[in-house]
């Protein structure tokens, strides 16, 4: 774990919190967005803390499930971290689904908080 | 930051359309001048840094032929005025069947252009076929 850099460890514990808290109790997510923060969920645009928590506290499941495939972490030129997720998701009783995810964190005061987020279901590739 | 609004889009679209055409259309030599010098693309798990070693890696994909269909983009302003581009597609590779993939890039404005400063790429491997 010491040879990961740096914004590697941070991204992926980042990527571990946001889902335990997505499939554990989601409302709990305010603590990681600001009032700049953007989300695209589905092609939908949320923006500023207040409004993207009301729509992921929304959302028309009771049970979910994430399971993360591949995760890529990168540094950006203004010290925040790029991180890019792949995986499967099962919501309620649905058939297992893939999705694709990208966050932008950064750290203000010491604790890194996600300014842009970016969600689709694996639905959009085929035609 | 809302007068602005269809700057972050409009460019991100223009570089998007850029991009693949440039991938596309050419031997990719050009691709490594949408970096900036000191960018991160990480291909298929594997990173890579700084404009050359992109460009090496760019150039030396194994294949004859690739065409890039996009799907879906999405855009997003970011707070140090860069843009966040997310786009969804299907690519055929010479002879081989389609296949998804899901491309993220960061772009920020250096020197009065817009270059590419993080660029991550993989195959869509959970799509569900239609």
């Amino acid at each position: 774990m010491g040879d990961k850099p740096v914004w590697e460890q941070i991204g992926a514990s980042f990527v571990q919190h946001y889902y335990q808290l997505f499939d554990s109790d989601r409302s709990q997510l305010g603590c990681i967005y600001i009032d700049t923060s953007c989300l695209t969920w589905e092609g939908q645009p949320f923006q500023g803390k207040g409004t993207i928590m009301e729509k992921l506290t929304s959302l028309p499941f009771t049970k979910i499930a994430h399971s993360i495939t591949a995760q890529d972490h990168q540094p950006t030129p203004d010290s925040c971290i790029l991180s890019m997720v792949v995986g499967q998701l099962k919501a309620d009783d649905d058939p297992i689904m893939g999705f694709h995810q990208s966050f932008i964190l950064k750290n203000i005061n010491d604790s890194w908080v996600c300014t842009n987020d970016m969600f689709r279901l694996a639905i959009h590739n085929f035609g | 930051m809302e007068c602005k609004k269809e700057i972050w889009q409009t460019c991100g679209e223009a570089f998007v359309n850029q991009y693949y055409q440039q991938f596309d259309c050419t031997n990719r030599m050009g691709l490594s001048s949408l970096y900036s010098d000191d960018a991160c693309l990480t291909w298929e798990g594997t990173p890579y840094r700084g404009r050359e070693a992109i460009g090496a890696k760019l150039v030396n994909l194994p294949f004859q032929r690739i065409a890039h269909a996009i799907t879906e983009q999405d855009c997003q302003p970011t707070i140090d005025s860069c843009i966040l581009i997310m786009v969804f597609g299907q690519l055929r590779v010479d002879d081989d069947p389609p296949m998804a993939f899901h491309q993220v890039f960061m772009l920020k404005c250096l020197n009065g252009a817009w270059a590419c400063t993080n660029d991550v790429f993989r195959l869509g491997i959970h799509n569900i076929p239609v």
